[in-house]
């Protein structure tokens, strides 16, 4: 009996595509070495602990992948309504830092329900897709639409624009994949073109600030534009090759703000130049095909927007990310996926991971539908 | 999932795998436009964030006398500097800097200027000049003034103070609008020369400025220095003066209220002294002047800080006497022999021209009529030889024409002509104007240098002598073509005017033999005698009121035999010409004597 668990855990590993984790290493693995270098070649500024993280995230992605995805078909909508719950937590109760209201500290890593409800919101839609024949009507679409709007509205609050554009995005991605009628998704954009002036006023000042600066940043290169305006000095000063590493100018002297964080693509561009960003690129495009594939050939319908939903959410990490450093999008406070400082994205993008592995290593699995119930 | 929402699913799908390639297309063209298009500009962008140059001040220029005795150097300068990124805590470094080192109000207040305009990464100057005791007690509370240190650098000093402050002048920070128009000179710390010799040779003085490329991060800290270009050293350079006799005639000339003279070597047009008095220290300029010192020399009637010896124009008076006597001989309107009667007065018109001689000298010859100083005889004369003839010959000596070319504050004399006097006073030239310029008086005026330059001319056998300030610098003057016989006859009046019992300069002869002098003396009126003064019996004006008296002057040479030495000197309202000798005659005497002693 023992043996036997043993064999069946060690087939249940042999199924995981581990191309899929070597990537997931390898772009962590690039991520530390940045980390290394935006701490001026000291590994115990930064580095280290991200490493320490990346293997706390990592066995919570084997023990998600190696569970049984019909249990989470089941636990999706009150694995939603929790963080719903910690999310209003957050926003009512108030567990404040960091000068917005983000944070549930579990000492290494802080617990942010915004984080959470990422991966939340597509198991639940998944779950909703997964349980509806076609067509989807709108009557049929309003739960979900709710699913969606209720933690983007919360989310907005916090004020955290990037988290709430990611939920809305990878949601409408879902809906987008189910099927959806084209001339729904207009009127929705019609009516969010429609309400801009109203969630204009519930931006917070820095918020518009950011909107403005990223308009035009020339504007005002020494305040709310300096980090676009030295980001883009950082990357557009790399080259071709860029400067070599630990020899970054713009980021060793500190004209690169948040460096580690959110800007630390300017800083790999900066030391590597155009050939370390688009190997990172690369890299990321690769994990993206890979996930994509497993989207693609996954035969049950939970699954399948899982995967969807996973890896839509990870490519949106990035583009936002790169293009925000860039100067094509607002800072929006998003980070660079596996390779930025910080907890809690990393835990996320893990856990997401964790759920795409899960969903590859169970393919061929018949997952029969549910009623509209909770359970 | 019916097959036919799978084909749906596979399609939108693809669908939303070809967006996702078109927007990573776009990052990728992003990161081209930005690092390959775009990438030498950002480049500069970055070294422009990171690369502050600073330019190093050179060293100054020193300047030496003749015998290579310092007059200018550097000294070792300690300034308090606060670092640029301590600059918002002003207030309480300031406060804790008071504790030990002691700052008046307005000094305090002015830094706290300064601390607001100045942004970016230079230090603050909070105190320059520190003195021994300041720096010692800086350093042993060093740990009580963070972001303070100490500068080492140079001061200009001047050892020389006074005797030199005219010739040798100044250096002080560029003004404003001297920045405005050469912005090479906005360096933190550079001097520029002011005045004097500092200004005239600024640019070789000067040197050139170095430069230190620091690398700052952005809270604009200095990291380190990537590259340092040193600043060249200013050029050294001597003088002609002969630092013994400028410090002598200073002395001579400050028993006096206000005066000056000149010194030239005849033979090598050399400025062996230039002395203006009373002077001022230029060291209070290096230091900073304070408002009341600069008030007290702006206000002293005596003018400490202009140099008289260029600047100062005067009537020349008498000394013109052997110009018009050149002048006369060289026309061939009189020779040896040719004498007037001087009955005391000479009339043009009806207008009575005196003599100072008021019984008058009888009949007089060239000779008498210069060693006596005759006006009637030079009336006479200059009204023979014509105003035009007269300003020629005046001008041919060096009159009107300056005396170092470009030298600070230099100015040229008046040597007046019909043109001149219809152009500027809008009036016919007159025979009075022609014999009031034949004894030195009305429109005409001169500089002591340029006296000394034509004494200088004639003594030295009829040479275009030219005065030189830098060592070296001499080359061989050419012949102003006048005969030797004139001015031969016109240096034996002149041995006479010194030497012999009637001549005017005779009390203040030189008794060494050998070394004695020749010149001519003069008085020059400040304001006229009037008739009713002259009735009263008043030809002279020692007992008027200082500023109304006589200036004093005496043009001269020595030794007689092969003329070495030419002097001008100028002593303001003497009531007479005798103490003008006096001072010459000690200072020709002190350059003959210093011939024989070797510099130290």
């Amino acid at each position: 009996m023992k043996t036997a668990a043993r064999s069946q855990l060690f087939q249940k590993f042999s199924q995981l595509n581990w191309t899929i984790i070597l990537l997931i290493f390898f772009i962590s693995a690039i991520g530390w070495g940045l980390l290394i270098s935006a701490g001026k070649g000291d590994p115990h500024v930064w580095a280290l602990k991200q490493m320490v993280r990346f293997g706390m995230g990592m066995v919570i992605l084997f023990g998600i992948a190696l569970t049984d995805l019909r249990w989470w078909l089941r636990f999706a909508y009150i694995f939603y309504g929790v963080s719903l719950a910690l999310l209003c937590g957050v926003e009512f109760m108030g567990f404040i830092g960091m000068g917005a209201q983000r944070w549930i500290d579990l000492y290494l890593i802080q617990l942010q329900p915004s984080e959470l409800m990422k991966v939340a919101l597509i198991l639940a839609l998944a779950r909703y897709f997964h349980s509806q024949s076609q067509p989807l009507s709108l009557y049929k679409l309003s739960a979900p639409l709710l699913l969606i709007l209720i933690p983007t509205v919360l989310v907005l609050r916090q004020p955290d624009l990037g988290t709430a554009m990611i939920l809305l995005m990878s949601g409408g991605a879902l809906f987008f994949l189910a099927g959806v009628s084209l001339w729904i998704f207009g009127i929705a954009l019609a009516a969010g073109g429609a309400s801009i002036p109203i969630l204009w006023n519930f931006l917070h000042a820095y918020q518009k600030k950011r909107i403005f600066m990223f308009l035009d940043p020339s504007q005002d290169s020494l305040g709310a534009g300096y980090h676009i305006t030295q980001s883009k000095i950082a990357l557009g000063s790399g080259g071709l090759l860029g400067k070599g590493y630990l020899q970054g100018t713009q980021a060793y002297l500190n004209f690169v703000p948040l460096k580690q964080t959110d800007f630390i693509f300017a800083l790999l561009c900066e030391e590597w130049g155009l050939l370390g960003g688009t190997t990172l690129i690369l890299l990321y495009t690769l994990l993206i095909t890979l996930c994509s594939h497993i989207a693609l050939t996954t035969q049950n319908d939970f699954g399948r927007y899982v995967a969807s939903g996973i890896t839509v959410t990870f490519f949106l990490y990035m583009f936002i990310n790169i293009a925000m450093v860039m100067g094509l999008l607002p800072v929006v406070g998003v980070p660079l996926p596996l390779v930025s400082y910080g907890g809690t994205a990393l835990l996320t993008l893990l856990m997401g991971f964790g759920f795409l592995l899960n969903v590859g290593r169970q393919q061929t699995l018949k997952v029969p539908r549910l009623s509209i119930g909770i359970l | 999932m019916s097959r036919a929402e799978t084909s749906k699913f596979f399609s939108r799908a693809l669908f939303l795998g070809g967006f996702q390639i078109c927007l990573v297309l776009l990052l990728f063209s992003r990161m081209v436009y930005l690092q390959i298009i775009e990438g030498s500009y950002y480049r500069v962008l970055a070294d422009g964030n990171r690369i502050v140059t600073r330019p190093l001040v050179p060293l100054r220029g020193r300047v030496y006398d003749k015998n290579g005795i310092l007059l200018v150097e550097n000294e070792t300068n300690f300034k308090l500097l606060l670092l640029a990124d301590k600059k918002k805590d002003i207030e309480v470094a300031l406060a804790s800097l008071e504790a030990v080192i002691s700052l008046s109000p307005e000094a305090k207040e002015e830094i706290l200027k300064k601390a607001q305009k100045r942004q970016g990464v230079e230090s603050l100057v909070i105190k320059d000049n520190l003195t021994w005791d300041e720096v010692s007690a800086i350093e042993l509370h060093a740990m009580d003034l963070p972001g303070m240190t100490i500068e080492i650098g140079s001061k200009r000093r001047y050892p020389f103070a006074a005797e030199g402050a005219h010739l040798l002048g100044y250096v002080s920070s560029p003004s404003e609008k001297e920045e405005e128009e050469d912005p090479s000179l906005g360096i933190p710390g550079l001097k520029i020369g002011k005045s004097g010799f500092e200004k005239y040779l600024n640019q070789r003085l000067k040197g050139t400025p170095g430069y230190s490329a620091l690398e700052v991060n952005a809270r604009r800290k200095i990291v380190r220095e990537l590259n340092q270009i040193e600043s060249i050293p200013g050029e050294d350079i001597c003088l002609t003066i002969d630092e013994r006799l400028q410090r002598y005639a200073y002395e001579v000339l400050s028993e006096h209220e206000s005066a000056a003279a000149v010194v030239l070597d005849i033979q090598t047009g050399n400025i062996l002294a230039l002395v203006s008095f009373p002077s001022f220290d230029p060291n209070l300029f290096t230091l900073g002047i304070n408002r009341n010192d600069w008030k007290d020399l702006q206000n002293n009637p005596y003018v400490p800080l202009t140099n008289k010896a260029i600047s100062g124009l005067y009537p020349p008076g008498s000394t013109v006497k052997i110009f018009v006597a050149l002048a006369a001989l060289e026309a061939g309107i009189i020779d040896k022999t040719t004498s007037v009667q001087c009955p005391g007065y000479y009339y043009v018109g009806d207008h009575p021209f005196h003599c100072y001689k008021k019984e008058g000298h009888g009949t007089v010859n060239v000779l008498r009529a210069i060693s006596e100083s005759c006006d009637v005889f030079f009336y006479e004369i200059a009204k023979r030889v014509g105003i035009d003839r007269l300003s020629t010959y005046y001008k041919n000596l060096g009159l009107g024409e300056g005396g170092i070319e470009g030298f600070p504050h230099s100015r040229k004399g008046l040597v007046p002509t019909k043109v001149w006097k219809r152009e500027k006073k809008k009036e016919k030239w007159t025979l009075s104007d022609t014999i009031l310029t034949g004894i030195g008086q009305g429109y005409i005026s001169a500089t002591p240098m340029e006296l000394a330059i034509a004494i200088a001319r004639i003594a030295g056998g009829g040479k275009k002598v030219v005065p030189q300030l830098e060592k070296g610098t001499a080359h061989p003057f050419p012949d102003l073509g006048f005969n030797p016989d004139h001015l031969d006859l016109v240096k034996e009046a002149m041995a006479h005017t010194a030497n012999s019992p009637s001549g005017t300069a005779y009390p203040g002869r030189i008794l060494v033999e050998g070394k004695e002098m020749g010149g001519k003396t003069g008085t020059s009126q400040v304001r006229r005698i009037t008739l009713s003064q002259r009735r009263a019996g008043q030809t002279k004006t020692t007992n008027l009121p200082w500023e109304y008296r006589e200036h004093g002057l005496f043009i001269g040479y020595a030794p007689l035999e092969n003329p070495r030495y030419a002097i001008a000197v100028i002593i303001e309202h003497a009531g007479g010409a005798r103490s003008a000798v006096i001072a010459a005659r000690d200072i020709l005497l002190k350059a003959q004597a210093l011939e024989e002693e070797p510099p130290l």
